[in-house]
């Protein structure tokens, strides 16, 4: 047992969050008591004996659990253990549960963790809808519903999609480029490992005193500063979330700038690649100031400091215009790396170069260029400067051209395509293209001025938000779990579970969230636990879709457990794809290749006979270079 | 990942048959990998400042109070402009232990780093002395929050950079780095970022004491 907790893992990390737990508590307790106040602080947006302990024994788990402790001896300027690798790779199933350095085993983790949390959060959104299915109250109290709405948003944004879409390109990124891992390997699995523990402290706030934070996932000021306890779980969870995030998109950033094969200069690069690269960018630049904010909340709810309080000179607007300048860049964290696996998709399984390949990459650049610009359209209506409107109107209505571009670009792509529509991962990419395009028009409603007044704080803007995040990013993140399960498990999915999983999050999606829109325009307020009788109706109809939906997903489980254990071998390269990711066997050998193969040209050329992406190491270079003339390969040698 | 910093061209591996770690990757950028990282960390750390920036802007600027800094509040800008010369030398004594460790002089080096450790804790030292003795708290209105908030995340900056710079006067005085790029990337590494955190206290510092 005493060795057991000298070695990093799990008994230690227990040990070391409860060292962590216990330091912050003492040290608020020690600090109040030297200063003369009472032990404990109990007003509701106080209870720093609780609040630092929250943050303290994070830091205590991660410790024990290994993840500083080759830092720990560089910085005291002891030899560092030799990278022996042992920490690379996964062999059974505990070694998941290791502070793995592999960026696929960390891809996996993320993965799991994060289809975890969607179901979660799904349970949630069931729970909305059982409420909301009639009129009055009567599955859960106002407090409640507010905590479970919150809560769902929270999990499905900060733990699902955005470290889903880190996740996939964890594990396929640095094969796709050529590299044998990430750039940081030890800071890899310190981003995911941050994960879980915001996860927890987002789900451990309906334990609080007071209820699970519940001023929406926005938690705007000074709804957010007079809140109970919970609301803190939700800065410090956000925290955590955000410094995974940002480590993330570094780590993504310099592994595709310095660790790209010979051969694949820019406009050799898959789009996820430039997807991801245009995702870190956004990161970088802006998560930061989510951070910021809600520093500034917690502050103002911790130390009574006066950023949002009117009658001390604070400025309650301030956190709106801060808060969204993340977070309407990060509804493009949230779609960017979706646009990439769908380009990935659609070129593999219609057989198709991908239509004007260099604007995809550009109009990703110029999504990033216009994200930063648009950020107040969320704030027609909350009193800000008028002179604003219009500006922001004209930059939000301006994002359409560059997504324009990548929706015409994908009809162009499956134009004269040959479309392999038994896959359910084209399938998912045709669905996606559909319902993002609904979705995106209803956001160039809402991006109107005039339209927006009308629309604010109703069901339309529910139903624009779940038709581009479900219908956008959800039904791309499904195509790129298809996609690449085969390569990830070596494995085959079923793919007639597939398509009643398709069909079912179809038509589930279209009928939860069409009506929505209706009852929008007609008024229903959003944020409601209770709504006027004549919408009755129609939210019936939109509760009982939504569970068709709940329940496709666990069609989706079925399959993919099922499918991970006893489905048919795979083989390496089961959708005849060019990119390098499916040149190495499946799933891929621990260093992904024993040699960096050499990038010969674009990733996409389907059709053009003898066209190569790459040569892995090992193939004689003199003779499988691409001859330039397609004769010459047709003549027999 | 020390042993992944190495520079291959593909076929550098061949021979080696009982390798197995990572083969080599190709790099197919020159910056160095770890001061890329540094400076897209310093990017987002940028932008951390610059929230809070956008918050002093909206009190100071958007609500217009009549008086800034609010009645009866003094700010000691000689002191704290005492403190920036201390800071801005600093950024000079950690360049010159680079410089000097770039000509193998360990000596310079470790003068260097000691140096420059020395006026960075005489800079926390007098900006903690000025918390005690500024006569208004956190609490004290908007300005208490945004003054605190400022120079005490721009502090936490300080602490920081102290730390990296504890652990490379460590390293320097256990006989560590080299004149070679790659053997004194741990003092490199930590002087950008303190050049960052010396930069930041300027603008830090004409914002809040002089503007």
């Amino acid at each position: 047992m005493a060795h057991a907790l000298k070695e990093p893992g799990w008994y230690r990390a227990a040990l070391g969050t409860v060292i962590g737990a216990a330091f912050g508590f003492f040290l608020v307790v020690g600090l109040r008591l030297l200063a003369g106040l009472d032990a404990f602080q109990t007003e509701q947006t106080g209870y720093p004996q609780l609040v630092v302990p929250l943050i303290t024994a994070p830091f205590g788990f991660l410790i024990g659990f290994g993840a500083f402790d080759y830092w720990f001896r560089w910085a005291a300027g002891k030899p560092t253990v030799p990278d022996d690798h042992s920490g690379h790779g996964a062999t059974r199933w505990q070694d998941y549960f290791t502070f793995n350095t592999d960026h696929k085993v960390i891809g996996i983790q993320y993965i799991v963790t994060t289809f975890f949390f969607f179901f979660i959060g799904g349970v949630l959104a069931l729970l909305i809808r059982a409420e909301l299915a009639q009129p009055g109250t009567q599955v859960l109290d106002a407090n409640l519903y507010n905590g479970v709405f919150s809560t769902h948003a929270v999990v499905m944004i900060f733990l699902f999609i955005i470290p889903m879409f880190a996740g996939i390109a964890n594990y396929v990124l640095p094969i796709m480029i050529g590299a044998p891992d990430m750039a940081f390997p030890r800071l890899n699995a310190l981003s995911f490992w941050l994960l879980p523990i915001a996860g927890l402290i987002f789900l451990g706030s309906f334990l609080a005193p007071g209820g699970s934070f519940d001023a929406g996932w926005t938690g705007y000021a000074p709804l957010s500063t007079g809140a109970p306890v919970g609301q803190s779980f939700f800065n410090i969870g956000v925290q955590f979330a955000g410094a995974s995030s940002i480590a993330t998109a570094i780590n993504f950033l310099v592994t595709i700038i310095t660790m790209r094969a010979p051969g694949m200069n820019l406009w050799r690069m898959p789009l996820l690649v430039w997807a991801n690269l245009s995702t870190s960018l956004l990161v970088v630049g802006a998560t930061p100031f989510i951070a910021g904010v809600q520093f500034m909340v917690f502050f103002d709810r911790i130390m009574g400091m006066n950023f949002f309080q009117f009658l001390e000179g604070g400025n309650v607007l301030s956190y709106q215009h801060i808060f969204w300048f993340y977070s309407h860049p990060a509804v493009y964290i949230m779609m960017l790396p979706g646009f990439g696996i769908i380009s990935e998709v659609i070129a593999t399984h219609a057989r198709k170069p991908v239509f004007g390949y260099r604007l995809m990459a550009l109009a990703l650049l110029g999504i990033v260029v216009l994200a930063y610009s648009v950020w107040a359209h969320h704030m027609f209506v909350a009193g800000m400067f008028s002179w604003l409107r219009v500006p922001i109107m004209i930059t939000t209505l301006l994002i359409a051209v560059p997504t324009g571009i990548k929706i015409f670009s994908w009809l162009g792509t499956l134009f004269y395509g040959k479309i392999h529509t038994y896959s359910t991962a084209m399938l998912f990419s045709l669905g996606f293209i559909v319902t993002f395009t609904v979705g995106g028009i209803s956001g160039v409603m809402l991006g109107l001025v005039p339209l927006d007044i009308h629309m604010s704080d109703t069901y339309f803007v529910v139903a624009h938000i779940h038709f581009v995040l479900f219908g956008g990013s959800v039904f791309t993140i499904f195509a790129g779990i298809y996609h690449w399960f085969p390569k990830m498990t070596g494995r085959m999915y079923d793919e007639r579970l597939g398509r009643v999983h398709f069909w079912g999050t179809m038509i589930g999606t279209w009928g939860t969230f069409i009506p929505q829109h209706w009852i929008g325009l007609d008024g229903m307020p959003r944020r409601v636990v209770d709504y006027a009788t004549q919408y009755g109706d129609w939210n019936l109809v939109i509760s009982v879709f939504s569970l068709v939906l709940g329940l496709a997903q666990l069609v989706f489980l079925y399959n993919m457990v099922v499918s991970w254990k006893w489905g048919p071998k795979a083989g390496d390269n089961p959708w005849r794809s060019k990119t390098i990711e499916w040149l190495v066997s499946s799933p891929p050998p621990t260093f992904n290749f024993d040699e960096i193969p050499r990038v010969v040209g674009g990733p996409y050329e389907y059709g053009t006979p003898g066209a190569r992406h790459a040569i892995m190491g090992g193939e004689d270079a003199e003779t499988s270079v691409p001859e330039p003339k397609p004769s010459t390969v047709a003549a027999p040698s | 990942m020390e042993s992944a910093s190495i520079t291959a061209t593909g076929q550098a591996t061949t021979d080696d048959h009982h390798h197995h770690g990572p083969p080599a990757y190709h790099q197919s950028a020159r910056i160095d990998q770890t001061v890329l990282g540094i400076l897209l960390f310093i990017l987002s750390e940028i932008m951390l400042f610059a929230s809070f920036f956008a918050a002093y802007f909206f009190i100071r600027v958007v609500t217009g109070p009549e008086t800034w800094p609010p009645p009866g509040v003094e700010l000691p800008v000689l002191i704290a402009g005492i403190n920036t010369v201390v800071l801005i030398s600093s950024s000079f004594t950690v360049h010159y232990a680079l410089e000097a460790i770039r000509k193998d002089n360990h000596d310079g080096l470790k003068l260097g780093l000691v140096l420059t450790w020395l006026l960075g804790a005489t800079f926390l030292f007098i900006q903690i002395n000025e918390y005690i003795h500024i006569g208004f708290t956190p609490r004290d209105g908007a300005f208490g929050s945004i003054f605190f908030s400022l120079t005490g995340l721009h502090g936490a900056h300080v602490f920081v950079g102290l730390l990296l710079l504890t652990f490379a006067t460590v390293r320097a005085f256990r006989g560590h780095f080299g004149p070679a790029h790659k053997d004194h990337l741990g003092v490199e590494v930590p002087g950008i970022y303190w050049h960052f955190v010396d930069i930041m206290w300027i603008i830090v510092f004409a914002s809040i004491y002089i503007l």
